[in-house]
């Protein structure tokens, strides 16, 4: 037990920088203007796209979930009261054409440098499984709930939580 | 703490009026018709059955005596009230939640000159009329103000039943309706506190003083403070910093000498514009919608038997007044929006599509119809008056704007 509660701290002590996906190239990303069956056809096989403004530099402007794809998906549905700025992203009225109209531009992000503890944090406060991880607004990498465990069950098995070169 | 028999009743009274609000709204929802209608509807049949039927009446059921308190008093005692002014609030702190400042930023010229001309000339208009029927110059200009802000929420449903969301008339609708709802709030500010044309030069000066401190200095501080309530580690201190800032914003906008609703707007902005609101606006949704702003909408129906003792006689000329009101009501807005529209550069039909689509009234006519009664600006049977036209007008707009919406669309084809 005192060895799972030391493995745990080391653990949280570690940067992002050292447990994310540093794989870009590998990463879901899109370009802002591109077309929405461009963005389907993503989703059929990810969980999510990140919005960058061009393949050059790779700037964070957004993200797309299955979630945001559900709400232009299926048939639109007021609340009561439509006061200020109305959603009206569809699939069905054509209000839903590129990446930029679908995605959420309030992106909950972490930086390479932070501390573990502080980005699952951030995850239980956001409800999130997974965070982009960005240095001066370009993607740098993301760091998944997936990953996280996976390196953690790991490191219970007496592997090393870092590979060589890691870290 | 001293409970009192009044305190209990107005709960009861509350939870009744919670139910009425939603199986009436559910009713006309049913039926296409906004749900706020069959709210204010509630309001005005539960206030009407107190005044006519219910109130101060006995009933015994199998040796039990139920005394049922007068319903109307209880709809005007300050605790009822207090619920339905915090609805207020809300209503106006959801809008600035959902108003992306970024996206304003970004409107076509097109939209901006539809909700200039939208405002200005049902303003005019209604002014006139006020005028015409004998109502004094600020309870005028109160008039013209019900008639500035669309409610975008009629014509959005109809715009999808025609399947022309996508087009630049329903983009310009969408964002133009926004606009006016802001200028809308402003002008109330305006007429609140206008005894001269010095006093309007020292509003502008407070709001402009108030805009730059709460709005620009807000947006550079926010993520610090709405950082310090996520930090908090209990269970939604975050909410409970959001409401605070709502609150606060409300208190210094109404210290300040503009109104209150204005702070309840600009907290809203400057909260939506953060990362971390994405936290919490359901949250407040679930607050607000589901408990204060119903409630607003209930007292709103009930405060149509609230009015003085109007004379009977007076009905035909208050008949007339209403008729005019919805006519100016939509004639305002078919040229003001149309002429905006027209010299944005839109065709002929795109500016009549345009004008016909900003008709519908809803939310803040009657934010502005209440709070000028509540700030004593309008009183008396002519607070009344007013209130039942507003009503009224909301429901025809309403009623109206979709068969013209269907009839200009027809004639695109």
């Amino acid at each position: 037990m005192a060895k799972e509660n030391k493995l745990i701290k080391e653990f949280y002590e570690l940067k992002v920088d050292q447990l994310m996906d540093k794989r870009v190239w590998d990463l879901p990303l899109i370009e802002e203007n591109e077309d929405i069956h461009h963005v389907l056809s993503i989703l059929g096989a990810r969980n999510h796209i990140w919005v960058i403004k061009n393949k050059e530099n790779k700037e964070l402007i957004g993200v797309i979930t299955e979630h945001d794809v559900l709400s232009i998906l299926a048939p639109k549905h007021f609340p009561s009261y439509v006061f200020g700025m109305p959603d009206v992203r569809s699939i069905q009225h054509g209000t839903a054409n590129t990446a930029g109209e679908v995605m959420a531009s309030k992106i909950i992000m972490c930086d390479p440098n932070e501390k573990i503890i502080d980005a699952l944090m951030r995850m239980v406060k956001f409800k999130l499984r997974r965070l982009p991880v960005v240095k001066d607004k370009i993607i740098v990498g993301e760091l998944t709930l997936h990953q996280l465990i996976r390196k953690y069950y790991s490191a219970t098995q007496y592997h090393p939580i870092l590979n060589d070169g890691e870290g | 703490m001293i409970v009192t028999e009044e305190f209990f009743n107005v709960l009861l009274l509350i939870a009744i009026a919670l139910i009425f609000a939603r199986v009436l709204g559910y009713l006309f929802h049913k039926f296409k018709q906004p749900a706020v209608i069959g709210e204010i509807i509630a309001g005005i049949l539960l206030s009407g059955l107190g005044v006519f039927v219910l109130s101060n009446q006995n009933y015994i059921l199998f040796n039990y005596t139920i005394s049922i308190p007068n319903i109307n008093e209880l709809f005007k005692s300050p605790q009822f009230i207090f619920f339905a002014e915090i609805g207020i609030l809300f209503l106006l702190f959801i809008s600035g939640l959902e108003t992306s400042i970024s996206k304003l930023k970004k409107t076509e010229k097109a939209s901006l000159y539809v909700a200039i001309g939208g405002v200005i000339l049902p303003l005019f208009l209604g002014f006139l009329s006020g005028i015409f029927f004998g109502y004094s110059f600020t309870e005028s200009v109160i008039i013209g103000l019900i008639l500035t802000a669309t409610s975008v929420g009629v014509t959005v449903r109809s715009l999808m039943d025609l399947n022309v969301l996508d087009t630049e008339v329903g983009a310009t609708i969408l964002s133009s309706a926004v606009f006016d709802d802001i200028i809308g709030i402003i002008l109330l500010t305006f007429a609140m506190g206008i005894g001269s044309l010095m006093d309007a030069v020292w509003i502008g000066i407070k709001i402009a003083i108030f805009f730059f401190i709460f709005l620009y200095i807000g947006l550079k501080i926010i993520d610090k403070i709405l950082l310090l309530g996520e930090k908090l580690l209990l269970p939604k201190s975050f909410l409970s910093i959001t409401i605070a800032i709502l609150i606060l914003y409300s208190f210094f906008a109404y210290e300040s000498g503009i109104s209150g609703i204005i702070g309840a707007f600009v907290a809203g902005a400057i909260i939506g514009q953060n990362v971390r609101s994405k936290n919490i606006i359901d949250d407040i949704k679930a607050i607000g919608y589901g408990f204060f702003i119903p409630i607003f909408f209930v007292y709103v129906g009930a405060s149509l038997w609230n009015g003085g003792d109007i004379e009977i006689s007076s009905f035909t000329s208050i008949f007339l007044f209403i008729i005019i009101i919805i006519f100016m009501s939509i004639i305002g807005k078919i040229l003001g929006c149309g002429i905006g529209a027209k010299l944005a550069g839109m065709s002929k039909i795109e500016s009549l599509q345009v004008g016909v689509g900003m008709i519908p009234r809803m939310e803040l006519a009657l934010i502005i119809a209440t709070t000028a009664q509540s700030h004593n600006i309008l009183i008396g049977n002519v607070a009344h008056i007013i209130l039942l036209t507003t009503i009224i007008l909301t429901i025809a707009t309403s009623l109206i704007a979709p068969f013209l919406i269907k009839a200009t669309f027809k004639n695109n084809d």
